[in-house]
């Protein structure tokens, strides 16, 4: 009775998201949705999936148990493994990308991150789970490899790389466009450099091993440096120094990137990553909390005029480019790097997989429709002014004011000069990229649980922080794994380049990584559409097609496993994107719209600067760019198209029965471990 | 209240776990050793090594 409760609240709350129109509905509504559909799906499709499909055996050792060696191999409680497994793979994806997709309104945005993350997300995460934890904990690569073959191993490896340079550029971005302008922002997060430089010092020579007690000052220091930020913002000495426009903030990061890769990892990087980490999942509660207690109402309707694919924050049709641009809030290839690298080797029993490997997806898309929500409840006028490029609506305030207004979204100059004043900004127009929209969105909600209107300012800052924060980690983090990766793939040309102590080799392999993704954000930031329209894309595409590998890996697996029995369970969702990847990126190369298609982009410059019209100082490396941007694009096509068919080879041969079926799971071993040790 | 207790433990465990607090307890068990700083720069260089081995995830 009580499922049938939560169902019947699941369809009625659908239901109303879906049909209500022409009034502000509340946001409690998308999260009713949200929970009771996730809910049902958990108990029912994740407890299926365990029980019949994977059949998890609580009397089978677990690699935890067998390969034991207290650092990475630990039987670890499920509670503990679960928020453990939803730290790593809760990033700024499921907060930017629904708040960029909120262009098309609220429902399509919000559909998808409930029905691809129950039918998708999740599924991906817990089948290559599972399939790790069957055999020994092995990698994405590996399994790819072994069970597809040497192709599908090498496209993982590659698409890793691709994604993590694309990653890298995009998140970098956001931050640049969140920081430009901004002297408050950029103080603020200038400081917590020395301050992770102290914990890290604290650390390694004062309190060895006091983590948290290092973390929690950290934390006061980062709070104190928000409230020094306001006092810098308005010093007119300070103000200047800090008030730095997109191109140096690129160059900073940059640079900060390159120092960050060569720099001893218990300096700078694991301090930060563990004070981000606690940061992110304090503030995601209290989000959550936030909006249970201010249940606010959401401003933008179900549907704008832009599902017409003429949207001032990126071009392109609600299919493809509302399921690529969310991307990671309802499916994420990068999930499965993670459901293949740390937590297998925590699960203590094979049921504990299902909450960890379902449950933690449904969470993080649950952190989605939070990021959802406080984008919604910005009036769409300030939305649109705060996420529509220059080049798009005009490059002064009143320009741009009368472009948005004519769209149907009434926004004035005094609003939002009165905004900007309230959150200590100078300006909030062209703040590109999602992270700003979303600190205000969060900032009203925080303001209206405590502190009121008096304390905007400080809540978007310290909204701003936050995302800064664990980005600049995610930019230290990849920059010193692709250095890895160089430094492995070199070190087959010439040893010492492979020898991550042989420092000239570490400045090298850096250098090229840093300068790899630095293009790509300097390309951004000169992009008169405001880079996003162009790198979101790309990094959704590579994104997906990372879980279309992770789903052709899956879907072997369950076809060794039982044959075509259960094949639709990963089958529908790689269908479906393969298919969106395909259409997105097809679209992106050929789309005849100058604002969708990279080669018409370039062709359109091309004839502006042949007729004369065009910047000739600036257009031949905005050519460039899009041609280049095109090319990626068919590189990630010919890769899905590439797996795709290298897996349908596979599967053929298994259902035809001239390819060996053999699963590879490691031996049954009996669980010695007893109740208390759990 | 004895549910209140539990999950206070739980949120306390799963910050440790994440600080890597629990792993070093566990490291010094394992091996007979007694806390230090430099046990604590060994454990921790090694530690960080494999963590940032994997990229952080989007």
């Amino acid at each position: 009775m009580v499922w049938v409760a939560v169902a019947v609240a699941a369809a009625v709350a659908l239901g109303a998201i879906a049909v209500l129109r022409g009034e502000h509905i509340n946001s409690m509504w998308l999260v009713v949705a949200a929970a009771s559909t996730y809910a049902v799906s958990y108990r029912f499709y994740g407890k299926f999936i365990a029980a019949r499909v994977m059949a998890l055996d609580d009397r089978r050792a677990t690699p935890a148990e067998r390969l034991r060696n207290g650092h990475d191999f630990e039987p670890t409680n499920r509670w503990i493994v679960l928020g453990h497994h939803f730290a790593a793979i809760a990033g700024p994806g499921p907060l930017v990308g629904p708040v960029l997709a909120a262009q098309f309104g609220y429902l399509p945005g919000t559909l998808w991150i409930i029905i691809g993350a129950v039918l998708g997300g999740a599924v991906q995460d817990f089948v290559i789970l599972f399939a790790s934890m069957r055999r020994d904990g092995k990698s994405l690569g590996q399994m790819a490899r072994e069970e597809i073959g040497k192709l599908g191993g090498f496209m993982a490896l590659a698409a890793v790389l691709l994604i993590m340079i694309i990653l890298l550029a995009v998140v970098a971005l956001v931050v640049v466009n969140a920081l430009k302008g901004s002297a408050w922002g950029a103080f603020t997060i200038a400081a917590t450099m020395p301050t992770a430089l102290l914990m890290g010092l604290y650390l390694r020579y004062w309190r060895p091993g006091k983590v948290l007690e290092a973390s929690a000052m950290g934390f006061a220091l980062v709070i104190a440096s928000i409230f020094a930020g306001r006092s810098a913002a308005a010093s007119a000495t300070l103000a200047p120094l800090f008030t730095l426009t997109a191109m140096t903030l690129a160059i900073a990061i940059v640079v900060y990137g390159f120092l960050a890769s060569a720099l001893p990892v218990w300096l700078l990087l694991a301090p930060r990553d563990y004070l981000s980490t606690f940061v992110k999942l304090g503030v995601v509660c209290m989000l959550g909390v936030g909006i249970l207690f201010v249940r606010p109402e959401l401003q933008l309707p179900a549907f704008t005029r832009f599902v017409d694919g003429t949207g001032p924050v990126f071009a392109g049709k609600i299919f493809p480019f509302c399921f690529i641009t969310i991307a990671c809030g309802a499916v994420s290839g990068f999930h499965a790097l993670i459901s293949s690298g740390t937590t297998p080797k925590m699960i203590a029993r094979e049921s504990h997989a299902c909450p960890v490997g379902y449950g933690s997806m449904l969470a993080e898309s649950f952190v989605a429709i939070m990021a959802m929500v406080a984008a919604c409840v910005l009036h769409p006028g300030v939305y649109f002014a705060v996420n529509s490029p220059a080049g798009v609506v005009g490059a002064n305030p009143a320009a741009a004011v009368a472009t948005i207004s004519s769209w149907g979204f009434p926004v004035t100059v005094p609003e939002m000069t009165s905004l900007a004043r309230d959150v200590g900004e100078a300006s909030l127009f062209a703040r590109t990229g999602g992270a700003p929209s979303l600190a205000l969105g969060m900032a009203q909600i925080f303001a209206r649980s405590g502190g009121g209107q008096a304390m905007i300012g400080f809540w978007y800052h310290f909204a701003i922080m936050f995302e800064a924060l664990f980005i600049l980690t995610i930019i230290d983090a990849g920059t010193r794994v692709g250095r890895f990766m160089l430094q492995d793939l070199l070190g087959h040309v010439s040893k010492p380049l492979g020898r991550t102590s042989w420092m000239p080799g570490v400045v090298a392999t850096s250098a090229l990584i840093v300068a790899a993704w630095g293009y790509f954000l300097v390309q951004g930031v000169r992009d008169p559409l405001g880079g996003i329209n162009s790198l979101w894309p790309l990094f959704g595409i590579a994104n997906q097609l990372l879980a279309a590998i992770a789903l052709c890996v899956g879907t072997t697996i369950l076809l060794k496993m039982h044959g075509g029995k259960y094949l639709w369970i990963t089958c529908v969702p790689l269908a479906w994107l393969v298919t969106v990847t395909f259409v997105a990126a097809w679209q992106k190369i050929f789309s005849p719209i100058p604002a969708i298609g990279f080669l018409a982009q370039a062709n359109k410059l091309e004839a502006a600067l042949s007729a004369g019209s065009g910047a000739a100082a600036t257009a031949p490396a905005l050519i460039f760019n899009a041609r280049l941007d095109a090319a990626i694009c068919g590189v990630l096509l010919v890769m899905v198209a590439v797996i795709l068919a290298d897996s349908l080879r596979i599967w053929a041969g298994i259902l035809r029965g001239t390819r060996e079926a053999r699963v590879m799971e490691s031996p049954f071993v009996l669980s010695q471990l007893r109740p208390e040790e759990l | 209240m004895s549910w209140l207790r539990r999950a206070l433990e739980l949120v306390w465990g799963l910050l440790r776990e994440l600080a890597d607090e629990s792993a070093y307890q566990r490291h010094l068990a394992l091996h007979g050793r007694q806390h230090s700083g430099e046990e604590w720069r060994r454990f921790s260089e090694e530690r960080l090594r494999a963590k940032y081995a994997q990229a952080k995830c989007c």
